[in-house]
């Protein structure tokens, strides 16, 4: 599963996040807000797709760095993010 | 400036950004060690210095020790591509860049393109000089260089409407009218924590960076990962105790949505300005509710005069319409003209021109350029007055506020009919199941110039494209009917948060 769920979010933000040139290839543990990877839009649409992607919802009090650092740290916060109740 | 507040509050913290903090005396001395290191590398007065720095501590150091130095600081976006960032670096000669080891990747691609005498901020096995911060603390503190009020201090680059950007050039003497009439009206006090939302290279930075020191408050610079997490940001300014707060108002409205405001303290929030864009007003009143013990001030001006008005909002605005950019500040005036130079009659709208003490010296390096934004106007005494033209359209209401009403410039002609892009917009934006929109011109298949709207729709609702185009109807002339209809889930923005009207042409070219 984590693994997975790793898989999933690099390639959504290799595929779908990143249009600049330096940032050819990125690793799990890379602090994407800070280098300026993940723009302040560009997050809304990454947790957009979260949302989606593994049926949960984000409430706003968990936007915070802890959980959006690295794809790592978004990985763990997903699977302890409960998915969303039917 | 700085010796001046290090000897009054010396101890007190004059930056701070994450855990990291610097006192005033050791601002003083590490801005002048820095100097040093500066003048003995040959630095002579107005040289450009380049920062390239992420929002850090390193920054203040940076700005002042060139300062110190009789240098021109020029923010460079570490952020931005490669290319850009070269093509300021050649159009003003810089020839040492301060930077840091988090830049290591940006900062190789930019060595290979122009020629440095030095880098300081990290060591490097390239083949040019370098200077780590740490070697920096040995050396002597303090040159004495000569510096003339009229001298360059900053350049700020701003994208030109002619595809390239161009460099706005500020004096010591443009730069502290600015800081005096700032503090003075904001009534900023060394018991002030400022919060420095925006980047080194975007203007409405001066305030945290100059205003801030000058009356020996603590300025805040927010860390980059801040600014995209609206509950982290939200528990930063509660936790720094932040008293006056300023950005562009998408950093207030990802708050305000996604920023959990309530489970918050905000009670040392005394002012909180706004500026760079229109705030739409659902947003503004929302966030005024919210924040309702702090007084809310909408900041006018370009780049080029620093700021120029302010609108205070002494109640919640009504309706839809934006707010003023209300009242011109001290040792300031304004004309508004039609387009053969001539004042208009009271009330009627027309551009906007300003003279001010805190007026740009020009663009660099772009004399016509520069020429062309000017007006000038001899008085009687024979004394040449100069006015920047802002490009913006106004109007004065009754009251005596300024309105904004939009861009000279992004006045268009299609099938030769003239049209106003933001009226399009304008009238999208005010549809109540629209969130965001941006007009623009694009091509067609066959190369024709067609106005095209990318659109996003509040909460998803679902819109499609003849609804917009009947409701459109209702208000606009037929040939001002956008021509594409775009839903998007976001409207690119440069890195100053405006609307990047190009990117989202190429965008349409690519599709």
């Amino acid at each position: 599963m984590t693994k997975n769920t790793h898989a999933i979010l690099l390639e959504y933000i290799q595929s779908e996040i990143i249009s600049n040139e330096i940032t050819s290839k990125i690793a799990t543990s890379d602090d994407l807000l800070s280098t300026g990877i993940i723009d302040s839009l560009s997050i809304m649409r990454l947790i957009a797709f979260i949302e989606e992607r593994f049926d949960q919802k984000v409430p706003p009090q968990d936007l915070v760095i802890e959980n959006f650092i690295s794809i790592d740290a978004m990985a763990t916060y997903i699977l302890q993010n409960p998915p969303s109740p039917k | 400036m700085i010796t001046e507040s290090a000897d009054k509050y010396p101890d007190k913290d004059a930056f701070r950004c994450g855990t990291n903090k610097i006192s005033y005396s050791e601002l003083a001395d590490k801005s002048g060690q820095l100097a040093y290191a500066l003048r003995d590398a040959g630095l002579q007065r107005e040289d450009r210095v380049g920062v390239y720095l992420e929002r850090s501590l390193e920054t203040a150091i940076a700005i002042y020790g060139v300062m110190c130095a009789g240098g021109v600081y020029v923010p460079l976006d570490p952020l931005a591509p490669s290319d850009r960032t070269i093509a300021q670096v050649t159009d003003c000669q810089i020839q040492i860049i301060i930077s840091s080891p988090a830049q290591k990747t940006g900062l190789k691609t930019l060595i290979e393109k122009v020629k440095l005498t030095l880098l300081i901020g990290l060591s490097v096995d390239w083949p040019v000089p370098s200077l780590t911060w740490k070697d920096l603390e040995t050396l002597p503190k303090n040159p004495k260089i000569n510096i003339l009020e009229h001298d360059l201090a900053y350049i700020m680059y701003t994208s030109g409407s002619t595809g390239s950007p161009k460099g706005i050039m500020h004096t010591h003497h443009s730069g502290l009218a600015y800081v005096k009439l700032s503090t003075k009206l904001y009534e900023l006090s060394n018991q002030d924590v400022v919060a420095t939302h925006a980047p080194l290279h975007f203007d409405i930075s001066t305030f945290g960076y100059l205003s801030s020191p000058y009356t020996g408050a603590t300025s805040v610079v927010i860390p980059e990962a801040y600014t995209k997490m609206p509950a982290s940001l939200a528990q930063l300014i509660s936790r720094e105790k932040i008293s006056i707060w300023y950005s562009v108002p998408l950093a207030l409205i990802q708050l305000l949505q996604h920023g959990v405001l309530p489970d918050w303290d905000f009670s040392s929030l005394r002012w909180v300005l706004f500026g760079g864009e229109v705030f739409p007003a659902h947003y503004l009143r929302s966030l005024m509710r919210e924040w309702n013990t702090a007084q809310f001030s909408n900041v006018y001006g370009p780049a080029e005069v620093n700021q120029c008005t302010y609108f205070h909002l002494n109640e919640l605005p009504v309706g839809d319409s934006d707010v003023p950019i209300g009242r011109v500040w001290d040792n300031t005036e304004v004309l508004i003209i039609d387009s053969q130079d001539s004042q208009v009659p009271s009330g009627t709208s027309g551009e906007l021109l300003v003279r001010s003490a805190t007026m740009m010296q020009g663009y660099w390096n772009q004399p016509e350029l520069t020429e062309k934004s000017f007006y000038r106007h001899s008085s009687t005494s024979g004394i040449e007055k100069v006015y920047y033209r802002t490009g913006d359209q106004v109007r004065r209401s009754d009251s005596g506020d300024l309105i904004f009403l939009g861009r000279i410039d992004r006045q268009v002609k299609v099938r030769g009919y003239r049209i106003e892009l933001d009226e399009i917009s304008r009238l999208l934006k005010n549809n109540q199941k629209i969130e965001g929109a941006a007009v623009y011109l694009t091509a067609d298949d066959q190369g024709e110039k067609i106005i095209a709207a990318t659109i996003i729709t509040k909460d998803n609702i679902l819109l499609d494209e003849s609804e917009i185009l009947q409701y459109l109807a209702k208000y606009l002339p037929r040939y001002a009917i956008p021509t594409l209809i775009l839903f998007k889930r976001s409207i690119p923005r440069n890195s100053n948060g405006k609307i990047d009207y190009q990117k989202l042409q190429q965008l349409n070219i690519n599709d």
